[in-house]
């Protein structure tokens, strides 16, 4: 997992282990960092936590989000300590499967999961993750599905821009990416049960804390919010996320995963009424999570299913209080579905926000059209070809 | 349609509307269920039990277990309201497969907060259970109608045409794409069910995919269409850039000292050489 650092990084690590070899082994550039000496404890030391980088904008650190092509539309991933909030698409398919990523993602990294659910039993959900695919069969299965296409369809190579041919569909992260940092999945196949078992997994299941409906409520959140901060503020100082207890050994990420907040199941009814009471619990509870996020080594994914919240200042406060929000729209059942337009992919993603952390603009991605399919076995998000070309070329297959 | 109900521990959502009513079909439904030789527990809040029960055999009578709340709507006070109602219906059942249908949802949802009703549900659901229930799509809100939805495995929706009615199955499974079908079908009065082929629309049917291409290409103030000769033209052009052959050859030999650089020109067609270098008079 060393080998997710960048060459800056490298250069100071060679020196804080290994003092003879720093020197020789660090790097080309004989300029060294003056790092306090091994052991002295003096200060913040930066070691590297598995699975993380350095943003190459900002220095901010990152984790992956479990699909690369997501992390290069957020600007290279998502930074420990915000928030990731997915509005669902109609039927939940799709935004379940990108939580199923960002917690398969904490699984091959090493990073400690926390599972919150109101619907499903969190065991179940991580019977269900994808399994990590190698590099080299990924390519093979973004091949297969390529020269599926151009059976059907006729190879409109460029005639004219013949040297443009070979460009990725969409922008790389740029020459300091590593390729290490995401890692790519299967969907048909399920993850195996000692990769899961071998990290750390903490679950709430709201049927199981919630034994008897409370009489009181308080007035301030709804009672399963409340478990649920109560919950995480717990681990979080018990496994000393947050620096509270001096460890010695590496430190390392919790990821949080919260499952259709804001639906019925959690108590709450800004899904069902035009005028709920419970008005500012889910807003409430985003705040108070922020602030624990914050503090804490820690990112987490929420999935709100927006959809059914009529009252749309409600939708608006709520991206408000998230920092990356990420929103999807299928196609299933609706009249897009018939559109020679959409025919190729399964849905939008609309990137909402996108954070400023530490700096003056964010990091939007010149792309806004952008729309995903998923093919038997991998997600891919693409820029959707909006010219009439298109349309034509369409038609005449 | 019985193999929407194949699998267990589902809530199956029957929607209905004041013009296509789906308390038959919910009576039909519990027909085909109790004929298997399963116990239905039935939650009846909106008709009373006789008029519930008329219609159906002996048979499937005896298996019916009838939970009557329409007769003394506030006697349910004393056991936890009308949720408390809910959950008592599976107290005296005998352990094993069973199905539970409520007539109807939208009772519940007037008399308790949406979000306890779903979570009931949700609790009510896991395991052998099967829960059947009737809900009046016009008397809520979309807010309502879209949180039992999201909850409920199967969504059948009840519509139909001048033709018959229709039955719209919606099943969002997990991994892959939601099926959504259409069934013609009608329920006898001894309320079996009995589904016809769609009625043959052809004429309508042929003028709806063109539209639907129309419609993208039909602002277009310029004529994007090439005819065949047209095609054939542009396919034939010689391009400026194009990577001639020269071109080609003079990369592939191996590139003599750097110093030397070499400069490829074509000549073309209109190009004009003239010896006399029109810049000569100029004194720079």
């Amino acid at each position: 997992m060393a080998a997710l650092t960048t060459g800056f990084y490298a250069a100071s690590k060679g020196g804080a282990g290994d003092p003879t070899a720093g020197g020789s082994s660090g790097g080309k550039c004989s300029f060294r960092r003056k790092s306090p000496a091994p052991g002295s404890g003096g200060g913040v030391r930066w070691r590297s936590i598995a699975g993380t980088r350095p943003s190459v904008r900002n220095g901010q650190l990152l984790v992956s989000a479990g699909l690369p092509a997501l992390d290069q539309l957020l600007g290279g991933g998502l930074a420990v300590g915000t928030l990731l909030l997915i509005e669902e698409d109609k039927y939940n398919i799709y935004s379940n499967l990108l939580f199923k990523y960002f917690l398969a993602e904490g699984i091959v990294c090493g990073h400690t999961l926390l599972l919150a659910s109101a619907k499903e039993d969190p065991d179940d959900i991580l019977q269900e993750l994808p399994e990590p695919l190698h590099d080299d069969k990924y390519k093979k299965e973004l091949d297969e599905v390529s020269s599926h296409k151009s059976q059907g369809e006729l190879d409109i190579s460029m005639k004219i821009a013949w040297r443009y041919q070979n460009l990725p569909k969409m922008e790389q992260d740029g020459p300091g990416s590593s390729s290490r940092f995401g890692h790519y999945y299967d969907v048909s196949k399920r993850m195996s049960q000692e990769m899961i078992h071998s990290v750390k997994c903490h679950r709430f299941f709201l049927p199981e804390e919630i034994t008897s409906l409370p009489n009181v409520e308080s007035c301030a959140l709804t009672h399963g919010y409340t478990k649920l901060l109560h919950s995480i503020q717990r681990i979080i100082s018990e496994e000393g996320f947050n620096g509270s207890c001096p460890q010695k050994k590496q430190k390392n990420i919790l990821r949080i995963g919260i499952q259709s907040l804001g639906s019925p199941l959690w108590g709450d009814d800004i899904c069902c009424a035009d005028t709920p009471e419970h008005l500012h619990s889910l807003t409430k509870f985003l705040y108070v999570l922020r602030g624990l996020l914050r503090m804490s080594l820690s990112t987490c994914i929420i999935t709100v299913p927006s959809h059914l919240i009529q009252n749309k200042a409600i939708t608006a406060r709520i991206r408000n209080l998230s920092d990356t929000v990420v929103g999807l729209e299928s196609f299933l059942g609706g009249e897009k579905e018939a559109n020679s337009l959409y025919k190729d992919f399964h849905g939008l993603i609309h990137i909402h926000q996108i954070p400023r952390l530490n700096s003056l603009i964010g990091d939007v991605s010149d792309m806004k059209d952008l729309a995903f399919k998923l093919q038997r076995k991998v997600f891919t998000i693409e820029v959707r070809d909006r010219s009439p070309s298109a349309c034509v070329d369409s038609e005449r297959k | 349609m019985l193999q929407l109900l194949a699998s267990r521990g589902d809530l199956v959502l029957l929607r209905d509307s004041v013009e296509w009513e789906g308390r038959s079909l919910l009576k039909a439904l519990i027909r085909e269920i109790a004929l298997k030789g399963e116990q239905v527990h039935v939650l009846g809040c909106e008709v009373s039990e006789e008029a519930f029960r008329e219609g159906f055999d002996s048979d499937t009578n005896r298996r019916l277990v009838y939970h009557d709340v329409f007769r003394d709507p506030q006697g349910c006070a004393g056991i936890g309201g009308p949720l408390g109602a809910l959950r008592a219906c599976l107290r005296g059942a005998d352990a094993g497969p069973c199905t539970l249908a409520v007539d109807s949802l939208s009772w519940l949802l007037l008399r308790a907060p949406c979000s306890a009703l779903c979570q009931a549900l949700r609790a009510l659901g896991r395991g052998q259970l099967r829960v059947l229930g009737l809900l009046h799509e016009d008397v809520h809100g979309p807010g309502p109608v879209g949180a039992l939805g999201s909850l409920a495995q199967v969504q059948v929706t009840v519509g139909g045409s001048a033709g018959g009615a229709v039955a719209r199955v919606l099943r969002p499974k997990p991994r892959h794409r939601p099926t959504e079908q259409t069934h013609w079908f009608s329920v006898l009065p001894d309320f079996s069910l009995r589904f016809h082929k769609e009625p043959s629309l052809e004429a309508p049917l042929q003028h709806a995919p063109p539209a639907a291409t129309a419609d993208a290409l039909a602002g277009l103030t310029f004529n994007i269409h090439l005819s065949e000769k047209e095609k054939e033209a542009r396919d034939t052009l010689a391009l400026p850039f194009h990577f001639s052959s020269e071109k080609q050859q003079s990369l592939l030999r191996p590139a003599p000292a750097s110093s030397a650089s070499q400069i490829f020109y074509e000549p073309d067609a209109e190009d004009y050489l003239d010896q006399e270098d029109p810049d000569d008079d100029l004194d720079v």
